[in-house]
């Protein structure tokens, strides 16, 4: 090989196993289940910090949609918090928190 | 440690400082930015393009190398982030270039490091790869934090 490739090939080595490991998201939290049960009243400080400035303090909508009495379930609540969507940017939360926010959530959403 | 409990614990740590992971993120990849610019200048008055600072110094060449190192662990927690829990993904234009940027980021990066250590290539290989770097790390920075900023929400 010639000296002047090397870097390129030792880049495009590094940029294939980047592209490898964000295929494999090896420490994304499982899209089947939630972290653990979500707990909707430590669900209430994380909505509060990371979400009530789109959404409303009671989910009443602003920037974001409004989440009160939209009747949205969990599963749709935690792929829209995984995924993003609009200006909403996937993963403001994960882990524990997004259990707990989801489980906040889906009572506010309660029709 | 369970994948999500890894998750569990970066999310922790970020939000033991910032309001959350995305704003960890962005001001984490705007020091970083700015840190390019510092990059940059260092690097023209070493190549004696600029005259405000201390021609040939030792401490430009120190600033730059720091700098450089500042930058590159500025950018370890948001590569954790953006890598292992959020991954590649394309649901539209904006998400799409910033995941192919980001895929290439520490590939130019580890390509320059090569370059500078190997005196052997053309004097232009490193200030274009020095470019390429600052351009892909601007790009990240475009399609990221200052959507952020100007989009969701400007605060920590």
């Amino acid at each position: 090989m010639g000296r002047g490739l090397r870097p390129l090939a030792a880049g495009a080595l590094v940029a294939a196993g980047t592209f490898a490991l964000a295929t494999a998201r090896v420490f994304a939290p499982p899209t089947t289940a939630a972290a653990g049960p979500g707990d909707p009243y430590r669900g209430e400080l994380v909505f509060e910090r990371a979400c009530a400035s789109c959404h409303g303090r009671s989910g009443e909508g602003g920037v974001g949609p409004r989440l009160a009495g939209s009747g949205l379930t969990a599963a749709q609540v935690t792929l829209r918090v995984r995924q993003g969507g609009g200006v909403m940017p996937a993963g403001l939360v994960s882990g524990q928190e997004e259990a707990d926010v989801v489980a906040y959530v889906v009572s506010l959403a309660a029709p | 440690m369970a994948p999500a409990s890894v998750a569990d614990v970066y999310t922790d740590l970020a939000t033991a400082v910032f309001s959350s992971t995305i704003a960890a993120k962005a001001w984490l990849a705007t020091g970083a930015f700015a840190l390019v610019f510092v990059q940059l200048a260092t690097a023209a008055r070493i190549y004696g393009r600029l005259r405000f600072l201390p021609r040939r110094g030792r401490a430009v060449a120190r600033l730059h190398r720091w700098s450089g190192r500042a930058a590159f662990a500025l950018t370890l927690p948001v590569f954790f982030h953006c890598v292992t829990i959020l991954g590649f993904q394309t649901p539209d234009a904006r998400v799409a270039v910033h995941s192919l940027a980001g895929t290439f980021a520490y590939g130019v990066f580890a390509a320059k490091v090569l370059v500078v250590r190997d005196r052997a290539l053309p004097g232009w290989a490193l200030p274009a790869a020095g470019i390429a770097l600052a351009s892909t790390l601007g790009l990240l920075w475009l399609t990221s934090a200052l959507w952020y900023f100007t989009r969701v929400r400007f605060g920590l």
